[in-house]
């Protein structure tokens, strides 16, 4: 599969299909790989694939060091390739301005990352070049898909409310979240705005209510489950677990999943007279 | 003065400093972190473990902190300062590397303003530190000029010499005293050399060729080569014990506010943005720049001191895979003649 990738990256590079391989390489330790940059066909060996490649490289769309090497060619799994449709959808990127190499995926990170269990796209939705086999990508009821919400949602108010109130006591206020998010990409974020102030950038418990709970109802129906968020959160906090239930929500609400089809109708940006309100309170 | 303490003692330890009027700050381990937190019960306390995912940076610098509160009326404006922030305590079992970042932190502290809760926290804090007896690949205090089990910072130094037993060395007055309050816990050093379990840190590179590499580099293409995949959050800055950049902002209605103190980052865009628009450090390779230069360079000629101990937490919390000792390794052996190299 690593040679079919660097070889691919090659030819890419080589016939300017593209400036730009956006991948993964070794990273600082074995069990951890880095987002690398391809310019030179040359380096395409630097490219790498295995259980470890955790980035959604989606996210280097949106800054500017990365967009300007060029038109890329981005590496994605079958997860990371629904930010593209919902990039598309929202008109961050042009199709035909990137050439993505969908690569097949039966799991990342050791142990596998929650969202794999229930994972649908095994091979990605779209792509331009496959690389590894096609595998038939499976297909789960509604209450699989939000199953790690069980256990939350058995939760009373009060006791939802406690433990957010203690996750969010441990935020630092570093933005990891939003940073490595592919679909946060507003060039000033909201928390950046102080005339009005709209969310208090202290890290005490307003604030981090605020700023956390805000982060995640800009991605009501729009989050694709990517993790990252999660993943990079240097406080531990299962940022996830709100992702996953605004999800299930607009599932419910809209009958919407966020990355699935290019032709979807967005569910937070569509309006119809015959909408379904009553979720509103 | 050279003591050692027992294992079992551990709770005699915890439950004295109690009643010595301490809160006591020690590693606990919470779900997938370990935090340096207030602890009740030595039984909290969390040993096994490299690196405590928080450092002791927050107990003096918090992450967020009231400095002032003021009412705005007709024709006057009152102020209330906060008072009782600095708090009796003990920090145990932080790591040397925490401990050193103290005294390099002084120095700014107590430069052209003097930081009241700062300086009132590190006279109310005592600093005992465990030496480490492990360590991991991001670990490099060997290359910054400190070691797993250097005093610099410490009040109280305790060194692994069994399974069961520490060996415990004051290495200021306030950690002299600590033990004296304490006495009863402590029993006599042992005769004969001790066995130190210290962990062996590997030099993964030579800081001397640092700085003179950075006073002729301030563009150099390694820079946006080795940061294109910063995402430009503020994670390595907020874990690290020695980034104090901080930011005050007022959080007010029309007649009265608090004025509040808060970590801030070099890495952030809105960082450095001006209310012009113009931002003087407009992307990452610039921003990314600024923290090597200010940690190996302008701290240092201010200063005189590094202005990081090579505890390895940005490289280990970083979303992209950052790792700042293999960006030094990079710049300590570049000749930089013709091609300057590239790990990327």
């Amino acid at each position: 599969m690593i040679e079919a990738l660097r070889k691919k990256a090659e030819e890419l590079l080589k016939n300017k299909t593209v400036d730009v391989v956006y991948g993964y390489g070794e990273g600082s330790v074995p069990e951890r790989t880095r987002p690398v940059f391809i310019t030179k066909p040359e380096d395409v060996n630097k490219l790498t694939w295995n259980k470890y490649c955790v980035y959604n490289l989606t996210t280097y769309l949106k800054k500017q060091e990365s967009r300007k090497l060029g038109k890329p060619a981005i590496v994605v799994k079958g997860c990371d390739a629904k930010t593209i449709t919902v990039l598309i959808k929202e008109s961050q990127i042009k199709r035909e301005d990137i050439y993505i190499i969908g690569v097949t995926c039966t799991g990342i990170g050791d142990p596998p990352a929650t969202k794999c269990k229930a994972c649908d796209v095994n091979t990605p939705l779209i792509y331009d070049e496959l690389i590894g086999e096609k595998i038939g990508n499976k297909e789960f009821s509604f209450e699989e898909r939000y199953a790690e919400l069980d256990e939350y949602e058995k939760l009373s108010e009060q006791e939802k409310w406690d433990f957010w109130q203690k996750q969010f006591e441990k935020c630092i206020k570093c933005y990891a979240c939003s940073s490595i998010c592919p679909l946060c990409f507003c060039d000033r974020c909201i928390v950046d705005k102080n005339q009005p102030q709209w969310i208090d950038p202290s890290a005490h418990p307003r604030g981090n209510l605020s700023w956390n709970v805000t982060r995640a109802y800009h991605l009501a129906g729009r989050c694709i489950n990517c993790e990252e968020c999660q993943r990079v959160c240097p406080a531990d906090i299962p940022l996830n677990l709100l992702n996953k239930k605004l999800a299930k929500e607009t599932e419910k609400n809209f009958k919407y999943r966020s990355g699935y089809n290019v032709d979807d109708e967005l569910a937070m940006a569509t309006y119809k007279e015959d909408d379904n309100q009553d979720f509103i309170k | 003065m050279e003591k050692t303490l027992k294992k079992e003692k551990l709770n005699s330890l915890i439950t004295g400093l109690k009643d010595k009027g301490y809160k006591t700050i020690a590693p606990k381990k919470d779900n997938n972190l370990i935090t340096l937190c207030e602890i009740q019960e030595a039984d909290e306390i969390h040993f096994d473990h490299v690196q405590t995912n928080n450092s002791i940076k927050e107990y003096f610098l918090p992450k967020t902190e009231k400095i002032l509160s003021y009412t705005i009326e007709k024709t006057k404006v009152s102020i209330e300062e906060p008072e009782g922030f600095a708090v009796k305590s003990v920090v145990f079992g932080s790591r040397p590397c925490d401990a050193a970042s103290l005294p390099i932190m002084d120095k700014v502290f107590n430069w052209d303003c003097t930081d009241k809760f700062w300086i009132e926290r590190r006279e109310a804090i005592t600093i005992v530190t465990i030496a480490c007896d492990k360590c991991d690949s991001y670990c490099f205090c060997t290359s910054v000029c400190l070691a797993p089990d250097a005093k610099q910072g410490s009040d109280v130094l305790l060194t692994k010499i069994s399974d069961d037993e520490y060996l415990v060395e004051t290495e200021t007055e306030k950690g002299e005293g600590l033990i004296k309050e304490l006495e009863t816990v402590f029993s006599e050093p042992p005769s004969g050399t001790p066995d130190r379990q210290v962990a062996t840190v590997e030099k993964k590179f030579e800081i001397d060729k640092v700085k003179p590499w950075l006073d002729e580099n301030f563009v150099h293409k390694i820079w946006a080569e080795f940061s294109t995949k910063c995402i430009g959050c503020g994670a390595c800055t907020f874990v690290c014990p020695t980034c104090h950049c901080f930011d005050i902002v007022d959080e007010c209605t029309m007649s009265k506010g608090d004025r509040v103190k808060n970590w801030d980052g070099c890495q952030f865009k809105m960082f450095t943005l001006h209310t012009s628009g113009h931002n003087p450090r407009s992307t990452q390779d610039q921003r990314w720049r600024q923290r090597i230069m200010h940690k190996f360079k302008y701290y240092v000629e201010k200063f005189d001191n590094i202005l990081c101990v090579g505890c390895g937490r940005c490289s280990r919390v970083c979303p992209a895979d950052m790792n700042i000792s293999e960006m030094l390794e990079i710049i300590s052996t570049d000749e930089g003649q013709p091609e300057p190299v590239s790990k990327e």
